[in-house]
């Protein structure tokens, strides 16, 4: 079976400005991901890393180029047939969590469940709520949940269907530090156990954790390169600790 | 995705805003209540005009004296002379599904005696037919026989109005009261028949043996009407043209000249009934319509507004694998869900006052399972037209909505 869980051939995203012109959000990019990999696309505000990113997650068509998903190319799929895949092989994590208002965390994990054909959808959300260390949350509403909570049922929704791959968009983007690193704890476990990730950064402390660091500018990838050290969040969490407890006593 | 649970979807996304789910459903409410308190009045008015005209008969006929006669209607003008007792004989002679007549003759306001107690009813002059054609006989005593018919016998069977009104609870029976200045028998008392089809009290009268009233009580030489009974309530078209040809035969009618008598079936009372209940009922269920499709457009309204305020969440449902249709499934059935609920509070709360009404006023209502369809499938129309157009609305937003 193909290795590569994504190949982006020669891709490219065109948008018309509005005096006429046009801007390039991606201009030809081929990128190839391979299962297990955990890769960070990183670059400043404005660069483009969204916006491969939907195209690359099944959520926005390329203006051109090819791109193939698990050996199957997608840019010719119809709407129909990508609401699918998304729903069989991708799972994502957005920076402003985008859980349902006023819907447990049970139910919001359910969510891509309800439009698949599996059963027994109840069994599966808390088991994927369990994986994300939200056993004792189960029926807590959004707005009884704290960001990192909250950003961690959205982990579980996006793994509840075991997707391929996970795109996650700036996902510590709203949180603090310590929640931010809780996170990327939890990335770190789940591609230890084989998860193919892709997170979309700004910040190069979080891109750190990836063992694979895209650079892009412009709409264009500027570097492409392994992350030797990658940082290990669960050691920086311990590192935190006592400083916490320390800013806390004061 | 299984229809269960799209349902599911959908009314959790009704419970999860109560203020704009009611502010949808409460037109609906009041416009499936409206239809089903119309309805109800309409089929309470149609029962009880089938109910009089059972009483009447269905193997019945009429024929009154005069042209152009309505049921219901008083004769205008000149009273008609033409229809004679001799009519009723041969009607019953010549024509075959012809089971029965019973000749009679009638005059209003006339004043009854008792002693030192008056009335005002209307007499009527019968033959002994009257209580096989009527199925309608004395209660207590004996009806008009044949001898009475031969002797001018002045004898008298009341109704039971007059009974009270004259008598109150004593017993009539063989009292003398005075029609006019002529002096009667009481023979009998009739028994209780409620309301005519035209809406008058039928046991305000008094019987007496025609021959009698038309020599003495009435002064004339002809009748007012005959009712017929039939042997079959089959091809009454036909016996009615009959009937119709016998008595221009007989009244000498010249081709062109129109009748002057009418023949009234039940059929065509019924029609007739059914044609003013019609009028009424279409005018009403017209308004209950036009504020029903008020109501829908409300709930498109608020349900486009909503989808505004829901880009994210179709956004993110799409993300996640909602194809168009279930987006258009959740949406319709969010509606349909709205207004179906809406209409079955309208009904129940259609069938109460319907209830409420019929106590305190004296408007029949029959709630019944034709109205609750009717609601049911107003109020599922009413959704599903409402939901369409947001639910393309929605179904149209692309699934990068959900990041934005
Ligand atoms: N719908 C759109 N219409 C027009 N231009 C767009 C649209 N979406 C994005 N762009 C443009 O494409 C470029 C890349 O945007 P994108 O959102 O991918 O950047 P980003 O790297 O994710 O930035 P950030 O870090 O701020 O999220 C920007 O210049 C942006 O203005
Ligand atoms: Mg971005």
């Amino acid at each position: 079976m193909n290795n590569n869980v994504i190949q982006g051939t020669n891709l490219a995203k065109i948008y018309n400005k509005g005096g006429g012109g046009e801007v390039g959000a991606v201009q030809n990019v081929s990128v190839e991901i391979r299962r297990g990999e955990y890769a960070a696309i990183m670059g400043a505000s404005g660069s483009g890393k969204s916006t491969l990113m939907n195209i690359l997650g099944c959520l926005d068509k390329p203006t051109s180029g090819s791109l193939k998903l698990d050996g199957i190319e997608v840019s010719t799929l119809t709407d129909e047939e990508l609401a699918r895949v998304r729903n069989k092989k991708i799972g994502f994590v957005f920076q402003s969590f985008n859980l349902l208002a006023r819907t447990n965390a049970l139910e919001n994990v359910e969510l891509p469940l309800i439009y698949s054909d599996k059963t027994d959808i109840s069994r599966l959300a808390r088991h994927a709520l369990e994986s994300v260390g939200l056993a004792d949350r189960v029926h807590h509403n959004p707005s009884e949940l704290s960001g990192g909570q909250q950003q961690r049922v959205a982990i579980a929704r996006a793994l509840v269907t075991d997707p391929e791959i996970i795109f996650a968009d700036e996902p510590t983007g709203n949180l603090d530090s310590k929640s931010s690193l809780e996170i990327m704890a939890l990335f770190q476990q789940l591609n230890e156990k084989g998860r193919t990730i892709v997170l979309v950064t700004h910040e190069p402390d979080i891109a750190q954790h990836a063992r694979r660091i895209i650079q892009i500018a412009d709409g264009r990838i500027v570097s492409d390169e392994v992350n030797p050290n990658p940082r290990v969040a669960e050691q920086e969490m311990s590192a935190l600790l006592p400083k916490e407890v320390a800013h806390e006593n004061r | 995705m299984k229809t269960g649970r799209v349902l599911k979807v959908a009314f959790k996304g009704l419970g999860k805003n109560k203020l704009r789910t009611f502010l949808m459903m409460i037109g609906i409410v009041i416009g499936i209540t409206a239809l089903t308190l119309i309805v109800s009045a309409g089929l309470g008015a149609q029962n009880r005009v089938m109910e009089r005209v059972k009483k009447f008969g269905l193997e019945s006929m009429m024929v009154f004296a005069g042209a152009g006669r309505e049921v219901g209607q008083p004769t205008s003008g000149q009273p008609a002379t033409t229809l004679s007792l001799e009519d009723a004989t041969m009607l019953k002679q010549e024509i075959k599904t012809v089971a029965d007549v019973a000749p009679f003759g009638r005059k209003g306001q006339s004043e009854v005696k008792f002693q030192e107690k008056s009335t005002t009813t209307t007499v009527f002059g019968v033959t002994p037919s009257w209580a096989p054609v009527w199925d309608w006989d004395a209660a207590e005593g004996d009806f008009i026989t044949d001898e009475d018919m031969s002797n001018l016998a002045r004898i008298c069977v009341i109704g039971p109005t007059v009974q009270k009104e004259l008598f109150g609870t004593a017993n009539p029976i063989g009292e003398q009261l005075r029609i006019g200045s002529v002096q009667f028998e009481i023979r009998g008392v009739m028994q209780a028949k409620g309301t005519s089809p035209a809406g008058g009290d039928m046991d305000d009268r008094i019987y007496i043996p025609l021959t009698t009233f038309m020599r003495r009580v009435a002064n004339v030489d002809y009748i007012s009407a005959i009712k017929i009974r039939l042997n079959t309530s089959k091809d009454m078209a036909k016996t009615a043209a009959d009937i119709n040809a016998l008595l221009r035969e007989r009244h000498k009618l010249a081709v062109g000249t129109p009748d002057d008598f009418t023949i009234t079936t039940p059929t065509e009372v019924t029609k007739m009934a059914e044609k003013v209940a019609g009028t009424f009922n279409i005018f009403l269920v017209l308004v209950a319509v036009i504020s029903l499709i008020a109501g829908g457009v409300v709930v498109a309204n608020i349900m486009l507004i909503s989808v505004n305020e829901r880009r994210k969440e179709i956004g993110l449902r799409k993300a996640v694998g909602a194809r168009r249709k279930d987006i258009i499934r959740q949406f319709l059935y969010e509606a349909t869900a709205v207004t179906l609920t809406g209409g079955v509070i309208g009904i129940v709360l259609g069938a109460i006052g319907a209830k409420i009404l019929e106590a305190f006023t004296q408007m029949p209502m029959a709630v019944s399972w034709e109205s609750v369809a009717l609601g049911v499938v107003f109020s599922t129309l009413v959704g599903i037209l409402a939901g369409l157009q947001p639910a393309k609305k929605a179904a149209a937003l692309q699934p990068i909505e959900a990041l934005r």
